[in-house]
């Protein structure tokens, strides 16, 4: 595969995982990551430049990140229910091992997320970056370990749904 | 019998127990300018941090005390000083950094510096260039040292007074709170395992009400009743230091919890929140054990004004209020780990982590209640009141049971005193 190739898949897959969000398929974002093994968390720049390990928000198995959306969709959490669109950009994409086979690619992209409230007016939500590790099963991208760090880590009102 | 006024629209404080809070405490630009001037410049503690984040000489960290920027340094004696983040000179702010290691502080603008302790000790060009200018003869840098904070620690908590009429630390604290320090920050060492910040858009005083109302817990936070976390049938209670400023309610795991799953479920009939069947794919969250082994479940120990220590299953952390205008507080949590945990127990709290916080499962609820009130409160007729009933109205007193509104009164009526406000009670009733 070329590196055009390969570059234009990774977006695609970024602009699913954004609009899978944004749209609430919820389903369609778990779908996007490793089921026998992935992480996700959402970490503060603050803690990532102190060398701090707590993370916002932290799944460590594909159950949790499956957790996390489920207690959204069943109604479990009170939270502010806003419009988000996440735009992505500044996508860069490196193969983790270039000499040996494995297929595993190294992804950074930047994030800005804007929220818009049932009346209409918008704001800028968050800031931040995604470095996702993409592993190859059975010829389809997954994401074997997802860290979004955000620079916003001083947090608007709250962090419901994944970023 | 409590006696309650005809009209108390026009009233304030219409009741002498404070059931009844007026609204315009949470969004009037006056009472907060003057918060700022009694409560966080007057006779009380501030949070500063903890010294764990200051373990070197030079280590600083800075904070806030009400809209006052404070740094609080380590000196090379080892002693902890705080001042305020603003030049004697031209009032410039001194560092921008959150925290940082320096042997002096120095101001970028006219490079006037300062020692660890606050101290001024050189201006530039003090006795001017080849004999022009400088400063005039009567001018003594002693005399022009930033503005200080009498320090004061216990348990590794730093609190900061601007007040020379503030009583000692541990008359402040009181027994309680002293004990509760003690068991969470002091049996075992405790380390930093992360920041964790939300800006909520509301006033910072409801949140000390959140955390003095357990009646909200099981209510407003469905993750914990739904996996047996906290449940309104728990055991349970509060505790107020003799000023009714500070709280500490607590729950208890008990064998009757599951029993209990049935009466919840009736309490909840018809608000179609409660889901007893509710599965997690991955349990592995609510399976984490105690390891303070003492079965306390929740402990809340809210001080006032603006700190909270808080044990929320086994997680621990320490809250702090830092109020940006009566419609914005930030929420800032110390995230803590002991010295002592294995690599396991550090695994668990990184997993725990995800109950509070911006994003936990529990707190994250918190958030939006509050923009949910302060965006209510702005939006409705002028005047009208809080009413605070639940648990009994009256006399403020401890209670061993959880569903109940009276630390919040004790809070307010602390505040009411401290803020030097009208009497309390309506002019009709009063004895």
């Amino acid at each position: 595969m070329s590196d055009w190739t390969l570059q234009a898949r990774v977006q695609a897959f970024l602009y699913e995982y954004a609009a899978s969000l944004d749209e609430e398929r919820f389903d369609d974002w778990v779908a996007l990551f490793d089921p026998g093994n992935c992480t996700y968390e959402v970490l503060s720049r603050e803690n990532r430049d102190l060398g701090l390990p707590a993370p916002i928000m932290g799944c460590y198995s594909y159950g949790m990140v499956c957790d996390r959306v489920a207690m959204l969709v069943k109604g479990v959490l009170t939270y502010r229910h806003n419009h988000l669109l996440r735009q992505v950009s500044n996508v860069r994409v490196r193969r983790a091992a270039p000499e040996s086979k494995d297929d595993a690619l190294l992804v950074q992209a930047g994030l800005v997320v804007h929220q818009s409230d049932e009346e209409g007016v918008s704001s800028l939500y968050m800031v931040g970056r995604y470095e996702m590790q993409l592993t190859d099963v059975g010829g389809k991208h997954l994401i074997r370990r997802m860290e979004v760090v955000v620079d916003s880590f001083g947090i608007d009102t709250m962090l419901a749904v994944p970023l | 019998m409590l006696k309650v006024p005809a009209d108390e629209s026009s009233t304030p404080w219409p009741r002498d127990d404070f059931s009844r809070v007026p609204y315009a405490v949470f969004t009037d630009e006056d009472i907060y300018r003057l918060e700022n001037q009694r409560i966080f410049r007057g006779p009380v503690w501030n949070y500063l941090c903890h010294e764990i984040e200051l373990p070197k000489a030079g280590d600083f960290v800075t904070t806030w005390v009400g809209e006052t920027h404070v740094i609080t340094a380590r000196n090379n004696d080892g002693a902890v000083h705080a001042f305020e983040n603003s030049c004697a000179h031209r009032g410039a702010k001194l560092t921008s950094a959150v925290r940082g290691n320096a042997k002096r502080l120095t101001c970028p603008y006219h490079l006037w510096t300062y020692s660890l302790e606050g101290d001024l000790r050189a201006v530039t060009f003090q006795h001017g260039v080849g004999g022009k200018g400088g400063m005039p003869a009567g001018f003594e840098k002693k005399d022009h040292g930033l503005n200080k904070l009498r320090v004061a620690i216990h348990g590794g908590l730093v609190f900061g007074t601007f007040s020379d009429d503030t009583p000692t630390l541990e008359e402040y604290l009181g027994p309680h709170s002293i004990s509760q320090i003690d068991r969470l920050l002091v049996q075992r060492k405790p380390k930093v395992l992360g920041y964790l910040r939300q800006r909520i858009p509301g006033n910072w005083k409801l949140y000390n009400e959140n955390v003095r109302d357990p009646y909200h817990g099981s209510l407003l936070h469905q993750f914990q009743v739904s996996f047996g976390l906290q449940q309104p049938t728990m055991r349970g209670g509060i505790k107020l230091d003799r000023d009714l400023k500070h709280t500490w309610n607590h729950s208890i795991v008990t064998e009757q919890d599951a029993a209990s799953q049935k009466i919840v479920a009736d309490a909840y009939a018809g608000t179609g929140k409660f889901n007893p069947d509710l599965k997690m794919a991955d349990p592995a969250l609510t399976r984490v054990p105690l390891d303070l082994g003492d079965n306390y479940k929740t402990t809340i120990l809210s001080m006032f004004p603006t700190l909270i220590l808080a044990q929320v299953d086994n997680t621990y952390a320490i809250r702090h209020l830092r109020p940006k205008g009566p419609d914005l507080v930030e929420l800032h949590i110390t995230y803590l780990g002991f010295e002592s945990d294995t690599p396991q127990q550090t695994r668990d709290k990184l997993l725990t982590v995800n109950f509070i916080g911006p994003a936990g499962y529990i707190s994250l609820e918190d958030g939006e209640a509050l923009r949910l009130v302060q965006e209510g409160i702005r939006h409705r007729r002028p005047g009208g009141h809080e009413v605070l009933e639940m648990g009994g109205v009256g006399p403020i007193v401890d209670t061993d049971y959880l569903s109940q509104e009276i630390s919040i009164r004790g809070f307010w009526s602390f505040y009411h005193q401290i803020m030097g406000l009208p009497a309390a009670g309506h002019p009709e009733t009063r004895p």
